[in-house]
């Protein structure tokens, strides 16, 4: 097509939402920048630059690498076992069985509740004593006693990483789904002809024909997790002690009821430059397995 | 060999029930304890071993039922509208101009994917502040749009480029329709299916959402459903409040309930199209 038809004054479409970003993204995020280096609180309309004191401080207390090793953690495993259950669940929902829609449409479920809803069924699901899981166990004859898993520093963290894998697996799986019908089936046959197991068949040729898929559930999944706020806010409060602080969950402490704006911009701009950072080499190495069929 | 086969799909069966029965578990034992009377809370897993309304009548007026659910409506109505004309408007310049500007514009939409909307509240609520502009329940309506753009113009891009070819708006540009025209009269509604998609999938968390809603809106009256259910939030320790709290639950999830069971297909369908299939 030539060019008289697609002009560069096309671009004017974009700038109702580039000002939406301008004004709602790159601006606070400049603003942030300069907060953290002060000593602002949110309220006083005098507030002095302080240098990298709200960094250096950050560093030195120990809230900032707590908060990395429950993000990185939290991510990792929201990733790694929300995907493998969700591809899982897809590839047995693929199969030419009856009232698969049915099937589908029921895993999808959990994900039309809201984050705040979810967070109260399951702090009913993993409360001491008369929850849901203590009088599954009790039934079972198995004394729970003082099982507290969202109480307890070792195990908070773990029990609000499976309630957003629960929360997720829907999503991923229809997007896993999808990936799978668009596996050619002669090339399946094709496969099955030369002999190819199903492990084989699975593994060099449906994983590579699925790498959209992949890519996209991987992708959101770990921007998901890196993003973590939800659970640590609804379930747990962070706690017990600062064991499910997520950096986007300190972010919010240190600046709506700590009012100390100038270190909690300090941290968001610590925490986006990690999750641009890992977001940035995820993405490529993933980009870079992609094939097509 | 016919038996084994008959064997393989009953046991593919049990496997899917079984899976299915495990997932959702605890939104049937939420769902059978909140028709429950607050007596009766003891044994949560009998299922439905009494059927009574009266904890999502007490739920139903603690939330403002149906004032929180025309909140919703009005607050996910704006929000969804506002970003379909956005996003399908910035997409069309990155899907048909293959400059490297329109590549830059592509990848720096994508990437606001990855901004925390808790962290550039800190600068836009002082922002607001110290310009004295005051919170009110529209508010919310922007950091919506501005999170909802990054996928929705990345939905949309990819579907102009691959299900609009440039030649539909041949005869247009022949006959001296202008750029706007154009896009307005023959681009955009042919985006219906994608428009379908990024309605469902921006909806929804837009719908779900409680914690821009939180930070702006300060009167119950202003609330939507998933703030009116923050109200309950020290009930969590009190189990004898349990039923109205999963009655609540339940009655902030039931529009969408509704929706998803009369449109399943667009619900499903609408999460694959132009992600994977595009």
């Amino acid at each position: 097509m030539n060019s008289t038809v697609m002009k560069k004054s096309l671009y004017f479409f974009a700038v109702p939402a580039l000002l939406f970003y301008l004004l709602f993204w790159i601006f606070p995020i400049l603003k942030l920048f300069q907060y953290s280096f002060t000593d602002f609180n949110g309220f006083a309309t005098q507030y002095s630059y302080i240098g990298f004191s709200n960094y250096k401080e950050l560093f030195r207390e120990g809230t900032l690498g707590e908060s990395v090793k429950n993000t990185l953690i939290y991510t990792f495993i929201s990733v790694v076992l929300g995907n493998l259950i969700a591809l899982g669940l897809a590839l047995i929902l693929n199969l030419k069985i009856r009232a698969k829609g049915l099937y589908r449409s029921l895993a999808y479920i959990p994900t039309l509740f809201s984050a705040i809803v979810v967070g109260f069924i399951w702090s009913y699901v993993y409360m001491p004593e008369s929850g849901l899981l203590a009088t599954l166990l009790g039934k079972l004859g198995i004394d729970s006693g003082d099982m507290n898993l969202l109480g307890s520093y070792s195990s908070a963290l773990y029990a609000i990483i499976f309630v957003e894998i629960w929360k997720n697996i829907g999503t991923s799986t229809i997007i896993f789904l999808a990936g799978l019908q668009t596996v050619p089936n002669d090339l399946i046959e094709a496969g099955k002809i030369d002999g190819a197991s199903a492990w084989n068949l699975f593994r060099h040729i449906k994983v590579p024909l699925l790498a959209t898929a992949i890519t996209i559930n991987v992708t959101l999944s770990l921007i998901n997790g890196l993003k973590a706020f939800d659970y640590p806010f609804i379930m747990t409060n962070g706690g017990p002690g600062t064991s499910t602080n997520t950096l986007i969950f300190s972010i919010y402490k240190m600046a709506f009821t700590e009012q100390i704006f100038g270190k909690a911009s300090a941290l968001g701009i610590i925490s986006f430059a990690l999750i641009i950072a890992i977001t940035a080499v995820v993405v490529v190495r993933l980009n870079k397995r992609e094939v097509s069929a | 060999m016919k038996l084994a086969e008959i064997s393989r799909k009953t046991l593919i069966h049990l496997c899917i029930t079984v899976l299915l029965v495990v997932n959702l578990y605890p939104l049937v034992i939420a769902f059978s304890s909140s028709l429950r009377s607050a007596d009766n809370m003891t044994n949560p897993i009998v299922l439905f071993n009494e059927i009574t309304l009266s904890s999502y009548k007490d739920a139903f007026a603690r939330m403002h039922f149906p004032t929180a659910l025309l909140n919703s409506a009005i607050l996910t109505g704006i929000s969804v509208i506002a970003v379909v004309l956005l996003a399908a408007m910035a997409a069309y310049p990155m899907a048909r101009l293959k400059t490297g500007l329109s590549k830059f514009l592509y990848l720096f939409f994508l990437g606001g994917l990855v901004v925390p909307g808790q962290m550039v509240l800190i600068p836009i609520v002082q922002m607001m502040n110290s310009m004295h502009i005051p919170s009110t329940q529209f508010t919310p309506i922007l950091l919506f749009i501005t999170c909802s753009l990054p996928f929705s113009t990345f939905l949309y891009t990819g579907f102009i480029k691959s299900s609009v070819p440039e030649e539909v708006e041949e005869s247009a540009h022949l006959d001296g329709a202008g750029l706007f025209r154009r896009f307005w009269l023959i681009v955009f509604p042919l985006l219906v299916p994608v428009t379908v998609s990024v309605v469902i999938t921006q909806g929804v968390w837009i719908w779900n959402d409680y914690f821009f809603n939180m930070i702006f809106i300060t009167k119950a009256d202003q609330s939507p459903l998933p703030l009116a259910m923050l109200g309950f939030l020290g009930d969590q320790q009190n189990p004898t409040q349990w039923n109205v709290l999963f009655a609540a639950c339940f009655l902030c999830a039931l529009p969408l309930l509704v929706l998803f069971a009369f449109l399943q297909k667009y619900f499903v369908g609408g999460l694959t199209v132009g992600s994977v299939k595009g």
